[in-house]
């Protein structure tokens, strides 16, 4: 992905933004500034700074970080972003039917993997432990709503 | 009661054992937080809100103290030792710091950031204890179109002034303030943007948000880049932690003048820490006797710039206990959590809460103590914490952020949204976008807007209110000036040269 590339997604959430804002109803009440001016001067404001941001890119002035020096990413970053993003992916999927401790084990498999670890007994353990132990932290001596650790057990 | 009277009765509360546990806390989690690379106090705050239905008000607020203060001096550990500093303004310790490890004074550097830390911290909070009041009185000046005014300066300063790029700045800020619309119209409730989805309805969360950008887009970008795992050095810690007579003579002038750069630099919107740091090291290297040993090592590179760092974030709190405006990310958190408890920020807070605010003042003070005594014995402990293998610290992260914002709402939409936010963050960090001004134009969005028509209803529609009143038009016309001069000022730069 290139500024250039960034620049044409941006323009995309203007355009959705865009849309949004036009059917936003009109409020019966009368008001000087009704529920529609601040969403529009905002979307207005943002696709003007876009397309200043797109044509400074298009000139190659803008900034991508995967070409600095110290910066650039290794080989297979893709992976290592996808796997991240997967157990995320897991997590959403599996907590409302298995509780929150394997959903978070594999969020945290998921994750160490992006960061180079091996998937394997190893790691599912290590991720057990920390996601036991956050539940333990936050459902039990914080009383905070997590659910479930296991749904057949608590 | 004067402000004396009641900082007295604050440090009453603030001594209670209960409260003091959690200040303890606080500052340890704040340490903790500050050492360990990835996670800032913006994050760990966010990542605490949901505590805010169970503890009391008070309690939360001194802890979120400790953190805020723990961090910066945590930040110097990580910055001293591996050269990594936790956020910007802990680069110029980074660079003298780690210069000094690397010829055996890292003890010096240590101590010499706690305890200009602590002496900056202490300055900073006297200078809130005295100047808040003085601002709360100009604050009931304030009406809706100064407030309104108010913001637009902090918005135009946070995206302007800060980071590398205007346009990138403005337009994190244009994604935050739209970001900010989502949900329902206050005064209308009108749905804006939610895509007729009845979880966008309350808006976007700011824990969500805030956790998703800092915490999941910097593992995202760091998973990206690959070099993590690769390990970073860990500066042995041998010899003293004691500083030489010449190291206490080369830093106390530092810390008092890095304190006096941080704390106003702090209080101004988009003032930061970063700038004053800045300065501090600039100005310490000019008036050195040792200006050679800049760059390798020198200790007045560490001791003033650390001061600075403390002293801003003292600074940060006024703007926004005062005025109830956020100049900074964490500060924005901060005004969250006081919204999660019905806390109106602004100069009423200090007559109808002043119990609480002058609890937290005083829980300030208490903190910087705890915390110089926190951190040089347990520094060995921090060391230990650097070497946790990265990928276990990640997962460990990406873990407790979920876990924190599922537990918030019970919300798989947030969890989702979460990771959104994580991928906005990496291209943010790819592409150089500064994050502050998204997470402040989410917050101050709805605000400034309920601002902004509350003024044109009393001015019964004439637009003209905000510059024909003098504060709310000195206000704007500093914003333009913000917008135009830094243009004007880089085209006659490139003229000249």
């Amino acid at each position: 992905m290139k500024p250039v590339h960034l620049a044409l997604v941006l323009a995309i959430v203007c355009a959705v933004a865009g849309w949004q804002a036009a059917v936003i109803p009109e409020s019966l009440m009368q008001m000087t500034v009704g529920p529609t001016l601040v969403p529009a001067v905002v979307v207005a404001g943002l696709s003007v700074l876009v397309l200043l941001y797109g044509l400074s890119a298009l000139r190659g002035r803008e900034v991508d970080e995967s070409h600095a020096p110290d910066q650039s990413p290794l080989p297979g970053a893709s992976t290592r972003l996808l796997s991240l993003l997967g157990g995320g992916l897991a997590f959403m999927l599996l907590v409302l039917p298995l509780g929150f401790v394997v959903p978070a084990t594999l969020c945290g498999m998921g994750v160490a993997r992006a960061f180079d670890a091996p998937l394997g007994l190893k790691s599912a353990l290590i991720c057990g432990a920390i996601a036991s132990l956050f539940w333990y932290v936050f459902a039990q001596v914080l009383g905070v709503g997590l659910g479930p650790a296991l749904p057949w057990l608590f | 009661m004067s402000s004396l009277d009641a900082l007295l009765a604050g440090f009453g509360n603030a001594l209670q054992p209960a409260t003091l546990m959690w200040g303890f806390v606080g500052c340890f989690v704040g340490t903790l937080v500050g050492v360990l690379p990835g996670i800032g106090p913006a994050l760990t705050i966010a990542l605490l809100l949901p505590l805010t239905y169970h503890v009391p008000a008070t309690s939360m607020f001194v802890m979120f103290a400790g953190i805020y203060y723990g961090a910066a001096y945590g930040g110097s550990t990580t910055s001293i030792l591996i050269k990594t500093p936790g956020e910007a303004s802990s680069m110029m310790t980074a660079l003298e710091g780690n210069k000094m490890a690397r010829r055996g004074r890292a003890g010096q550097a240590l101590a010499t950031a706690a305890i200009g830390s602590f002496v900056a911290g202490t300055i900073g909070t006297l200078a809130l204890t005295f100047f808040a009041p003085m601002v709360v009185e100009a604050a009931l000046a304030f009406g809706p179109a100064e407030y309104f005014s108010l913001m637009v300066l902090s918005l135009v300063a946070v995206s302007a002034v800060l980071g590398n790029s205007m346009l990138r700045g403005l337009l994190a800020l244009g994604l935050g303030l739209l970001l900010g619309l989502v949900g329902v119209d206050l005064q209308t409730g009108q749905a804006r943007f939610t895509f007729g989805n009845a979880q966008l309805l309350d808006g976007i969360e700011v824990t969500v948000a805030a956790v998703g950008l800092f915490a999941v887009g910097e593992a995202l970008y760091l998973a990206w880049q690959g070099r993590e795992s690769k390990g970073s050095e860990v500066m042995k810690l041998s010899g003293s932690l004691w500083m030489s007579r010449q190291d206490w003579a080369r830093s106390w002038k530092a810390w008092f003048r890095g304190a006096f750069y941080g704390f106003p630099i702090g209080a101004m919107p988009a003032g930061g820490a970063e700038l004053p740091t800045l300065l501090s090291y600039y100005t310490e290297k000019k008036l050195s006797k040792h200006p050679e040993e800049f760059g390798h090592g020198a200790i007045e590179g560490v001791a003033g710039p650390e001061a600075a760092n403390n002293a801003a974030a003292a600074g940060v709190l006024m703007p926004l206990l005062t005025l109830g405006i956020p100049t900074s990310a964490t500060a924005a958190i901060m005004l969250s959590a006081f919204e999660g408890y019905g806390i109106q920020t602004g100069p009423q807070l200090f007559s109808a809460q002043g119990s609480l605010v002058w609890t937290l003042i005083a829980s300030l003070y208490i903190g910087n103590v705890i915390l110089l005594v926190l951190n040089l014995p347990l520094v060995g402990l921090w060391v230990k914490l650097l070497k946790i293998p990265p990928p276990w610290l990640y997962a460990g992260i990406i873990v407790i952020s979920t876990a924190g914002v599922y537990g918030a709402g019970n919300s798989v939409f947030n969890v989702g949204l979460l990771f959104v936010f994580g991928l906005i963050g990496y291209a943010m960090r790819r592409f150089d976008f500064p994050v502050a001004p998204l997470i402040v134009g989410l917050i101050l969005a709805p605000m400034a807007e309920q601002s902004m028509r509350q003024a044109l209803t009393i001015s019964m529609g004439d637009w003209s209110t905000f510059i024909t009143r003098p504060l709310s038009a000195s206000l704007l016309g500093i914003s333009a000036l913000l917008l135009v001069v830094p243009v004007l000022w880089r085209r006659w730069k490139s003229q000249r040269g």
